[in-house]
């Protein structure tokens, strides 16, 4: 994928220094804008809160959810969230282990919208919960009455799973923070210097220190794919091991997965496009790595256009004839809009990244990146709620349509998520650093101008 | 004993004055270098990290403790649900598995930390310009001839700024 003749450019190549100064420059800054866009988070999150507290108040029968469908937002937006957490250990784990180069400025992002969507992800069980303060039943730990979680059970499979990406997350982030929150030790002074030097851990990079550092990377790498496979392998079984008509599915775990690092990836074009533009830091992610962003948006686009197709050819191929009405219900029942809006979103309009020109237009990229948003979070609803509306028996067969306090906490979850990637884009490097001196470092003694 | 600490500006001539003061008999140098630099860790003759023996640990506790916990929990309570065996381990090796990941990688990072000696404070030979873009190589050496022999092979490797009695 990566050719020679289309790296960074040669001209202007910025210098080490240039690299500390342009990375750590929005830490210094103060922008109006900026307070403006945190105070609007706040007020969606609070409005969500309100909502939450009216759903715990009155009971679960303020979310619209009743028999036969009893898992509606909260679960269909859990599982949006645990998808876009995916692509951030893809891009960070499984391109360094294949070395490639494009990884280096949009990892740190990647991998901090991971964590971000991992914790809003975590929100929507408890939510779900209805009585939140019951949800240490899912933690094993030695009760009075000897009771164990059932390991059988995938929500409890989903718990560790989770519960393991996080941390492993977590701790991938910070290794690769470290250095570059020495870099900001010894750029700033005063509380700034004491803060970011608590958290640099007194770090000196000495060539042994980088020798762990870089040892722990890769092994940190190495169990972050396998990792980043499993997660929402276990989401998917929490679908695919109940008998429900279009969940049963042993295609469930790749479909996804792919559908996961879809929606990721996405996620990180429409996160990394106005952090660019508001950071001036188009000499550090050029349109290089939004080329190589958008193939892998294409590639992964093609991946589940043809899992949507497998679906329907294995409703046919069973001659089952609920899993059949099952999903000849999903695209012409009740459900039939959020269905052609999935297939419009995450097949057509990524089609469109065939072409050069849309790859290399930072604005259709923008575009497309936030229909394919969208449009994953209406494949979680199709597959979750269709399925659950339209069972076996007719007489049992009933629609829902969200109530207001779902939707509020849904779209308050989005505000969550920004909130946070606020937050990290003003304190912390954006960009790693130091793999970016990496990079430059030899672009400036092989390239020789 | 006090020492030389040269700054360099390059990966190259780094690499020239490691090698050149390990030549003259100097082995136990500190050198800090502001991005990861396989060339110099080659020239400084580390070959492999103990963080593979804290990983490798880690992932078998991990192992272990993830059979113990699913197995002896299920034998504690023996219920049969969902008509599977008391010990469904095809459905316990999604948590063993996770749980393996899980060690490996937390033993992994305290192994770092463990042999970084941190948290803990900068060493009197850090200057901030080794976060920007300057190597560092300290040297321990006596004052006087050591001291100045240790400058002249430094300076001719290509160090811009020396520091004697550091």
């Amino acid at each position: 994928m990566a050719t020679a003749e289309i790296d960074v450019p040669q001209q202007g190549l910025p210098s080490l220094a240039d690299a500390n100064r342009d990375i750590s420059r929005p830490i210094s800054t103060p922008y109006k804008r900026y307070w403006l866009l945190l105070g609007i988070c706040a007020a969606l999150i609070a409005a969500a809160g309100v909502a939450w507290t009216i759903q715990i108040r009155d009971g679960m029968g303020r979310a619209g959810m009743n028999n036969p469908v009893n898992w509606g937002v909260y679960i269909v937006t859990f599982v949006f969230w645990v998808g876009i957490a995916h692509s951030g250990t893809l891009i960070s784990a499984v391109l360094y282990l294949v070395r490639s180069g494009w990884r280096t400025t949009i990892n740190r992002t990647a991998e901090a919208m991971t964590i971000f969507a991992v914790m809003t992800a975590g929100l929507f069980p408890l939510i779900h919960l209805g009585r939140v303060w019951y949800f240490y039943y899912l933690v094993p730990y030695p009760s009075t009455r000897l009771l164990w979680p059932n390991f059988r059970s995938p929500l409890v499979w989903d718990m560790f799973a989770i519960g393991t990406y996080f941390t492993i997350s977590l701790v991938f982030w910070y290794l690769g923070l470290i250095p570059d929150l020495a870099v900001l030790r010894d750029r700033f002074t005063g509380i700034k210097k004491k803060l970011y030097g608590a958290f640099s851990l007194g770090w000196q990079g000495t060539v042994k220190d980088w020798s762990h550092y870089r040892r722990l990377y890769l092994y940190l790498a190495g169990i972050a794919t396998p990792l980043v496979l499993s997660v929402h392998s276990v989401v998917s079984w929490d679908f695919a091991m109940g008998v429900v008509p279009g969940w049963h599915s042993t295609i469930f775990a790749p479909y996804f997965v792919a559908g996961a690092i879809f929606s990721g990836v996405a996620m990180v074009i429409t996160i990394t496009i106005p952090l660019r533009w508001a950071f001036g830091l188009d000499r550090y992610i050029t349109e290089y790595h939004f080329d190589n962003m958008a193939k892998l948006l294409l590639f992964t686009s093609l991946i589940v256009g043809y899992a949507y197709g497998m679906e329907y050819f294995l409703a046919w191929f069973s001659s089952d004839p609920i899993e059949m009405e099952s999903f000849r219900w999903r695209a012409s029942g009740f459900y039939a809009g959020p269905f052609w809006i999935m297939v419009f979103c995450n097949v057509v309009v990524p089609a469109s990244l065939w072409f050069k020109r849309t790859r290399n237009s930072i604005k259709a990229l923008f575009v497309i990146s936030v229909f394919v948003n969208i449009g994953m979070w209406y494949e979680r609803f199709v597959i979750i709620v269709t399925s659950l509306a339209h069972e076996f028996d007719p007489s049992a067969w009933r629609v829902y349509t969200p109530s207001l306090v779902e939707m509020t906490i849904m779209v308050g979850s989005f505000a969550w998520f920004f909130f946070w990637i606020l937050l990290f884009a003003k304190t912390l490097p954006v960009i790693s650093i130091v793999e970016v001196k990496e990079h430059l470092a030899h672009e400036h003694e092989h390239g020789g101008h | 004993m006090s020492g030389i600490l040269a700054q360099f500006d390059s990966l190259g001539a780094t690499r020239k004055a490691i090698e050149s003061l390990r030549e003259a008999g100097h082995s136990d140098l500190e050198v800090f270098a502001p991005f990861p630099t396989p060339e110099l860790e080659e020239a400084l003759g580390i070959i492999s990290s103990p963080i593979r023996r804290w990983a490798l640990i880690g992932g078998i506790t991990g192992f272990a403790t993830a059979v113990a916990l699913t197995g002896l929990t299920a034998l504690a309570y023996p219920l049969v649900t969902q008509g599977k065996p008391i010990l469904s381990w095809p459905a316990y090796f999604i948590i063993i598995f996770e749980m393996t990941i899980l060690f490996t990688g937390l033993f992994g990072f305290l192994g770092v930390l463990h042999h970084m000696k941190k948290p803990g404070r900068l060493s009197p030979q850090y200057r901030t310009s080794f976060s920007v873009d300057r190597f560092g190589v300290y040297v321990l050496a006596a004052a006087g001839a050591e001291q100045s022999s240790v400058e002249t092979l430094v300076r001719d490797a290509g160090a811009v700024e020396v520091e004697s009695g550091v």
